[in-house]
């Protein structure tokens, strides 16, 4: 199947929360320039383990609900954003990788 | 611009939750058998199942007091599984029939912990001052197998037990349990009161906990967990990149009977009541739980190079000891 066209689904067994509080500060201090790939906004707990995603990786994230296809969610970003998807699509397939070779989302 | 915990933490992933002080047993060790709190009803326990999906706190993990002493309990799980929240419990495994674990898988939990401090049957039942306790025990283990719902196995590491946890590893084996939780030990409660004939000395706990890294770092059939942030400066031991110390107040939040907060059970500070308090309020301006999070070296850890991934070690022991959150963790060998 072409890879634009597949569902990402979360693992269900992994637990999640978007911390929006915190997600809207990152916004804004995105908007003012400041440097913001470190900072998580939604937390994982994986087989008792705990991981952080970043605003872009949070965002991803949240909408690999097994509804949208891959093309579907780089344009979301991309319109989220203001980017376009040709920037993105190589990073977000890289995330879309290292997530399924974690285990952490499968293809519907 | 991000230096408090509560930028990235909106609520805790956890709460532990006593419904009831009441028990069975006698433990030796037990933290709370002397306490004597007023329990809230079925209707009230819902409203704060409410408050803690409206705060997304995924986790709720039932301890006690023995919970299946409340004849709800089953009513309340199903009611939180139904919210989304993952629910589980500890148990000393006595009134755990095939009945009950039914009733528990039927509920909703996701796992259910038995208390075992000892494969010497008979050092379990003296520790736990109850005769036929460990069978108990077992058979609640056999029981929860049979009805397929997720087992894990509690052991509070304390003198009758840290040269032999290996057994206790074997015994988890049998039942095909999936995690093994060797807890240290607390000086709360009877713990306190008991802590000169069970504690172990700092120099025994470093010995035991560098066995006990080997070993996890070697077992691959059972995850082997410890939850004591003493051990950070030990070769071999994960430091979560995202909390350092003790996760009490961080990760995870305890509440009483009648609705209280503190920090974790061993503390004895209540930062709020759940029902007639705001939890925002309490969450992120509770002094009790920002001073936690917040602590400041003191005593030896003011030169100590481990201070900043072990923060001290366990607060509810320093604070237990010493009265002083930033005083060093008395099971500290450093």
């Amino acid at each position: 199947m072409d890879y634009f066209t597949q569902r990402p689904l979360r693992n269900s067994d992994i637990v999640w929360r978007r911390e929006q509080r915190k997600e809207e500060r990152v916004l804004r201090a995105l908007e003012e320039g400041e440097a913001v790939d470190e900072q998580g906004t939604v937390l994982l707990v994986v087989s008792g383990t705990m991981h952080q995603l970043n605003l872009v990786g949070g965002m991803i994230w949240c909408l690999c609900d097994g509804t949208r296809t891959v093309d579907e969610i780089t344009a979301q970003l991309a319109d989220e954003f203001s980017v376009s998807r040709d920037e993105l699509e190589s990073d977000v397939r890289e995330f879309f990788d290292e997530l399924q070779q974690r285990g952490w989302l499968s293809y519907v | 611009m991000f230096d408090n915990f509560t930028d990235l933490f909106s609520a805790p992933l956890t709460i532990n939750w006593t419904l009831s002080f009441r028990c069975n047993f006698s433990c030796s060790h037990c933290y709370s058998r002397d306490e004597q709190v007023a329990e809230l009803e079925t209707a009230d326990v819902k409203k704060i199942i409410d408050i803690l999906v409206a705060k997304k706190i995924p986790f709720i993990n039932f301890g006690g007091g023995e919970p299946l002493i409340r004849e709800d309990l089953f009513v309340i799980a199903a009611y939180a599984t139904a919210q989304g929240l993952n629910v589980s419990m500890n148990s000393n495994g006595s009134l755990l029939d095939e009945s009950a674990a039914t009733r528990l898988l039927k509920s909703g939990f996701k796992s259910v912990g038995i208390s075992i401090d000892s494969a010497d049957p008979a050092l379990h039942d003296d520790f736990r001052n109850m005769p036929g306790s460990f069978e108990k025990a077992v058979a609640a283990l056999r029981v929860l197998q049979n009805v397929g719902l997720k087992r894990t196995m509690s052991s509070v590491i304390s003198r009758i037990n840290f040269q032999h946890f290996h057994e206790l590893l074997d015994l988890a084996r049998r039942y095909e349990v999936a995690q093994v939780y060797l807890h240290n030990f607390k000086c709360s409660g009877r713990g306190f009161k008991n802590r000169e004939d069970l504690d172990l000395t700092p120099a025994e706990w470093k010995t035991f906990y560098v066995e006990a890294l080997r070993v996890k770092q070697q077992t691959h059939d059972l995850a082997i967990s410890f939850d004591d942030p003493v051990i950070s400066s030990l070769p071999g031991y994960d430091t979560d990149p995202l909390v350092n110390g003790s996760s009490c107040g961080k990760l995870s939040l305890n509440l009483r009977p009648n609705g209280d907060l503190t920090p974790c059970g061993f503390i004895p500070l209540t930062v709020g009541n759940i029902l007639h308090d705001d939890f925002d309020e309490i969450w992120y301006n509770s002094p009790v739980l920002n001073q936690m999070r917040n602590k400041r070296a003191g005593g030896k850890c003011l030169d100590c190079g481990s201070y900043e991934a072990c923060q001290g070690g366990c607060t509810a022991r320093s604070y237990a000891v010493t009265g002083d959150f930033n005083q060093p963790d008395p099971h500290c060998w450093k």
